[in-house]
């Protein structure tokens, strides 16, 4: 494999609440290949999303990321997302330093701002909600076809929109490009989404509980079509769910977290396979995947 | 929800105001000469097909001055309106958007601003410096810059924490995109158009109380809906007329921009949810 698209050393994450600081990331690292998918497996409260967000630069709250670096490599060029910022978030326990946080945000919202898109988008859970709901869903995927490819005129990128909706199976692609998002099903919308995300042509795709909500044969459907859409292997894809299944079906290999700590890392094959030893926590993971099959 | 009946009211209040901003695009272009206008063979005559409103203390014609009477509201209401709802939208993006100090700052100068009493204020303005309505027009605009802006930024605010919207970051929007086409135009369109039509309305009233009130706003012998009321009012037992048509005109007009405002704006709310 050559240099990773995205490394991770050491991510620390955390929150204030109510009763005091809490650490919801606690020093984790990952690294995804070009044309890699990388399946982050973990239960709600395990960090996983916060994590995406922060890999991302969309981490809000205070005081967020403490510690670790974050480096994109797009080509030759590479960015280490957090570099220099070790001392704009100053670390009293208890005492919330809001103007440094919000100066943290704002210096890494200018770092990562070309790279928004061009090198990574998001897919959410939730996808009625990720779509903007006063456009039709053909101008939002049209947006981010205005953005990845500027010379084509106004029909070349409708013909282009069709054609993503197209790819993302929709049964009527045509219908869907002129309705809006109330007017679809979940999953329609969660293909939608999908389609603008893409349209973007981002090299990483981080896809965030993308079938969380959504009923058993939709999510199949949604499993299915990143299966095809990735199958060429042109990008790149952080998948995070709760569903081993769906992990495991997904991705060439698979992180698991709990409470902030990376408790496994191995090839998605070993771990079908059942090769090799497990932590406990995998190992439940994979016995109560197994019943679930079973039933 | 209301169906029909809202669509009627949108039409009947929306032809209103269509005929008045009409008539105040053609209004300049109509000459009129005030004093020739003055004939005391036909003082307080009621509607014929010669006067169709009727005529004045002085013998003029009703109709056309209150089709000239147009110009005393019509360009300033615009100012206001344009004045108000657009400080209002930027100012109220910006503190919805920024943090810190340029926050406090704009929200700052808009507490400011909306601690003076519009009307008293307009009307000191008036005894200190005897403006043109122009002037109290675009002060007038100011004046309701700080309630457009409170609405627009909770709005803003509001929205900041959608996921769609950050999606769009995700996306690599600019900001600017998002603020201005996406928050702005798609979700506070309704709100802007209700409270232009507000301003507009709202500078119409004040020309009129100024006109009436005699001292201020616009000067016999040039027509405008507020002094012709004035100057009528005491013949109003000899003749209804000439005090009848302008007095309408006003209640119906402002009562139409305020109706057509609520009406369309609802109807674009009903169709963002």
């Amino acid at each position: 494999m050559t240099a990773p698209l995205l490394s991770v050393r050491g991510l620390v994450i955390e929150f204030d609440t109510a009763q005091g600081r809490r650490r919801v990331v606690d020093g984790i690292s990952f690294e995804l290949g070009e044309g890699e998918v990388l399946g982050i497996l973990g239960e709600s409260g395990s960090g996983k999303t916060v994590s995406t967000l922060a890999v991302m630069g969309l981490v809000e709250g205070n005081p967020g990321v403490v510690g670790g670096e974050v480096t994109l490599r797009n080509g030759a060029e590479s960015l280490a997302l957090f570099e220099g910022l070790e001392g704009v978030i100053k670390r009293r326990a208890g005492k919330p330093d809001r103007k440094n946080v919000r100066r943290w945000q704002r210096m890494v919202s200018r770092r990562m701002r070309p790279l928004w898109g061009e090198m990574m988008t998001a897919v959410f859970q939730n996808p009625r909600h990720s779509l903007d709901p006063l456009l039709t869903i053909g101008v939002q995927v049209e947006e981010s076809i205005a953005l990845a490819e500027r010379s084509l005129d106004r029909a070349g990128r409708r013909a282009r929109a069709v054609e993503w909706l197209d790819r993302v199976q929709m049964s009527d692609p045509e219908r869907v490009y002129r309705s809006y998002a109330h007017e679809l099903s979940g999953g329609m919308c969660q293909r939608a989404m999908i389609a603008v995300a893409l349209a973007r042509a981002p090299r990483i795709l981080v896809a965030d509980e993308p079938t969380t909500g959504l009923d058993t044969t939709v999510r199949a459907e949604i499993v299915g079509l990143f299966e095809d859409l990735l199958a060429d292997r042109r990008r790149s894809m952080l998948y995070i769910s709760h569903d081993i299944r769906e992990v495991l079906h997904l991705s060439d290999r698979v992180i698991v977290m709990r409470h902030g700590r990376i408790v496994e890392e191995a090839t998605a094959e070993d771990l079908r396979a059942g090769r090799g030893e497990r932590d406990p926590y995998t190992a439940s993971l994979l016995a109560a995947a197994e019943l679930g099959e079973a039933l | 929800m209301g169906g029909k009946g809202q669509t009627l009211a949108l039409r009947i209040s929306g032809g209103i105001v269509a005929i008045v901003l009409l008539l105040g695009v053609i209004a300049p272009f109509i000459g009129y000469d005030p004093v020739a206008d003055v004939d005391y063979e036909a003082q307080l005559l009621g509607p014929s097909w010669a006067h169709v409103f009727g005529t004045d203390g002085q013998g003029r014609d009703v109709a056309i001055r209150l089709v000239k009477g147009t110009e005393a509201f019509f360009l300033p209401g615009l100012l206001a309106a344009a004045i108000a709802v657009i400080g209002g939208a930027l100012a109220g993006a910006v503190a919805g958007y920024l943090q810190g100090i340029g926050r406090s700052v704009v929200l700052g100068g808009l507490q400011l601003l909306d601690t003076l009493p519009r009307l008293v204020f307009i009307i000191l303005l008036c005894t200190i410096m005897n403006p043109s309505i122009t002037l109290i027009a675009g002060v007038a605009g100011l004046l309701f810059v700080p309630a457009i802006a409170t609405v627009i930024r909770r709005k803003v605010e509001a929205l900041g924490s959608e996921d769609y919207i950050l999606a769009h970051v995700a996306h690599g929007f600019s900001p600017a995109r998002i603020l201005l086409y996406h928050i702005l135009w798609l979700q506070c369109r309704p709100l802007l158009i209700r409270q232009a039509t507000f301003v507009f309305g709202y500078v119409l009233f004040v020309e009129t109380a100024l006109s009436y009130l005699g001292d201020y706003g616009v000067q016999e012998p040039s027509p405008s809906w507020g002094n012709m009321v004035a100057q009528t009012r005491d013949l109003a037992g000899q003749a209804p007329w000439p005090w009848l048509f302008p007095a309408l005109a006003i209640v119906v007009t402002i009562a139409a921009f305020l109706s057509f405002g609520n009406l369309l704006a609802r109807r674009d709310e009903e169709a963002i949810r």
